[in-house]
């Protein structure tokens, strides 16, 4: 194939091992019943869904106010303010501090967005070393890979695929599987970096505008931990993660792991507002396309995502072809809807990669309607030409017999008396129907509808 | 320096953002604040509650928990490290036990409020290897929304801390202890 493989591609690679896809499968599907046992148990949870789409929305109707409001506020309480346009500033920025901090040696907590500005490279690039310091993270770090899940970014690997790295790696005993035995050691090597770095590095997941407070939540303790020994912390946020209010941080604390994990709250749910006297706290505000996708009224709710995971862990896509077939920092039926934003050529296959069943809009802690914006993206993507060639010949052959009753009279009946006769190796013959690779087609009705209709009406009058 | 991405970035967000939508005011979500909810969130995400029969009771419950001769850092019970919020890195890293005081406890999740004022230094309760947190039970709240409303700031660092650090990340397998403190007790009294 001489084109840039696709999601379908990408999914094919995932898909040759069987038992892996299974685990994987059942896995994300077990958190996802985790979730709805918390949900559950949590009466105003439909409640609370409302007014955090409606405070996300009040947010970003208000964004140029609320982001001139949170630095006011955090340059009172002693905090350094930086606004980056694109990734590229954002890991200037960074360098930059790193550099006057006269430091080489940074550990970093989760963050989507330096995934996103590829920050890692950058820095190692110019001589700083970067740890990644949530396990996860520090496992596909040392695999040279990418994070597969926003909550669970190891997800990929099983524990036999986590003994052979940290073998090589952390001199652990070769063939160790066992996830406590894994876990303690890398514990006891990530310590030694914490107590070593004189920099760290974390995401947000809130900012609150009205005390210039920025808000990480781990399970972990990785963020506190390295945070609270490094003389230089810098915090690196997306725009849109601002709330307006102290008090809103209630709302979505509740939501948020009830919706990702199942847990009630993240275990360390940390507020940062002043750095203490001889340390620096230094935020990072990045756009990075993000007001563009404010611009676009189909897809600025997009924005409004608290990265919690629940749509990759429903989707029935995604879990049946990994978050890495998705090629974009943000996998999953929420990826697929910000990445044409970014590249639409690029990620051109990624809304296809859908049932729209629409599982995604129903989990969504803050209402938004993915799958509504799947669809309207293919839309977008139709309009510009960017269909996949077999999508578009078939669409267009469809529309063209939709729009003409006689011809799909016609061509009903051919195919009732046809597809009886068609040899399977034809209809489900390979590279030429994509669509049968693991589907059969129902047995053909003797009669169509409208016959059947039209023999009914008499028995009426 | 960063002047001219600052105002472009605020010019392209104020082209870009929709009319204004109202902020809606979150309604008092209530519940029960009791021990036996409290004690129970807890418990259920592997922290451990107990009951002392009143603050004299304290250095006696401590001891009997963690019997072996540990490194205690704490405010609240004599301490073998001091710490203070300027103390170096190589006199934290060898901590066993943190000691500490914790301002108030939310029933619906056993998460408790963890200021600063109350910390020592703001990594002693992810450095030590064992935290121990005692709570005034009557300083129990339902829910996040009266948590919050408890907070008139919160502070220059403040933490809602829900349990001993943990972490899923091998095969989702649950695992304590992963970077912060192995185990949390809190001391209700
Ligand atoms: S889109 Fe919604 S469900 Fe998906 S990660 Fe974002 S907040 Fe969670």
């Amino acid at each position: 194939m001489s084109q840039a493989p696709n999601h379908a591609d990408r999914s094919e690679r995932f898909l040759l091992d069987e038992e892996r896809t299974t685990w994987h499968d059942e896995t994300l599907w077990f958190i996802r019943q985790k979730r709805d046992r918390a949900v559950y148990a949590t009466p105003e949870f439909q409640e609370l869904r409302e007014l955090a789409s409606q405070i996300k929305d009040h947010t970003l109707s208000r964004l140029a106010e609320y982001l001139e409001q949170f630095e006011a506020r955090a340059l009172a309480n002693g905090v350094h303010v930086h606004w980056a346009a694109d990734a590229e500033e954002h890991n200037r920025i960074v360098l930059d501090i790193v550099r006057q901090a006269r430091a080489t040696r940074v550990v970093k907590s989760k963050s989507m967005l330096t995934e996103e500005c590829h920050l890692n490279p950058h820095l190692l690039a110019h001589g700083v070393e970067v740890i990644d310091s949530d396990l996860g993270e520090r496992i596909i770090q040392l695999r040279d890979e990418a994070p597969s899940h926003v909550v669970l970014p190891a997800i990929h690997l099983k524990k036999e695929d986590v003994g052979e790295t940290f073998w090589q790696h952390l001199g652990t005993e070769k063939g160790l599987t066992d996830p406590q035995q894994l876990t303690e050691a890398a514990r006891q090597h990530l310590r030694a970096k914490f107590l070593a770095a004189e920099v760290a590095i974390s995401g947000v997941n809130f900012a609150v505008a009205e005390t210039g407070s920025v808000v990480v939540c781990t399970n972990e303790g990785n963020a506190d931990l390295a945070i609270g020994l490094a003389r230089v912390h810098i915090a690196c946020m997306g725009m849109e993660k601002l709330v307006p209010r102290l008090s809103d941080l209630a709302v979505f604390t509740r939501l948020l792991t009830r919706s990702a994990t199942g847990q009630p709250i993240t275990t360390y749910t940390s507020h940062f507002t002043r750095p203490l006297p001889g340390r620096e706290l230094h935020v990072v505000i990045v756009d990075n396309g993000r007001s563009q996708q404010l611009g676009r009224p189909d897809f600025r709710a997009s924005l409004k995502c608290i990265r919690c995971g629940a749509c990759m862990n429903t989707c029935p896509v995604y879990r049946r072809s990994g978050g890495h077939s998705y090629d974009f920092t943000i996998p999953g039926p929420i990826g697929a809807i910000l990445s044409p934003n970014i590249d639409m050529r690029k990620h051109a296959s990624l809304p296809f990669a859908s049932t729209l069943c629409g599982s995604c809009t129903d989990v969504c802690p803050v209402k938004i309607d993915i799958h509504t914006q799947l669809y309207k993206w293919r839309q977008v993507l139709g309009a510009a030409g960017e269909i996949p060639a077999s999508k578009k010949w078939s669409m267009k052959l469809l529309s063209r017999v939709l729009a003409r009753p006689g011809l799909f009279a016609a061509g009903g009946s051919f195919a009732r008396f046809g597809l009886r006769f068609v040899p399977h190796a034809l209809s489900h013959a390979p590279g030429y129907n994509p669509w049968a690779i693991a589907r059969e087609l129902p047995a053909p009705p003797q009669q169509s509808f409208r016959a059947w209709y039209a023999q009914q009406r008499p028995n009426q009058a | 320096m960063s002047m001219p991405s600052r105002e472009k970035m605020l010019a392209a967000v104020r082209a870009s953002q929709p009319a204004a939508t109202p902020l809606p005011v979150v309604p008092a979500f209530t519940g029960l604040a009791s021990v036996a909810r409290f004690t129970a969130a807890l418990t259920g995400i592997s922290g451990r509650v107990v009951v002392l029969e009143g603050w004299h009771a304290l250095a006696a419950a401590v001891s009997q928990l963690f019997p072996a001769d540990y490194r205690l850092a704490s405010a609240i019970l004599p301490a073998t490290v001091a710490v203070a919020s300027n103390t170096p890195i190589d006199r934290l890293a060898p901590i066993d036990l943190a000691v500490l005081r914790a301002e108030f406890g939310v029933a619906e999740n056993g998460t408790v409020w963890l200021p600063e004022a109350h910390m020592l230094h703001r990594a002693l309760p992810t450095v030590t290897q064992h935290l121990v947190l005692v709570l005034d039970q009557r300083n129990i709240v339902a829910t996040m929304h009266q948590a919050y409303a408890q907070l008139p700031d919160v502070g220059g660092y403040g933490v809602f801390l829900a349990g001993p650090s943990k972490t899923a990340d091998i095969e989702q397998s649950l695992v304590i202890g992963a970077h912060g403190a192995r185990s949390l007790t809190v001391l209700l009294h």
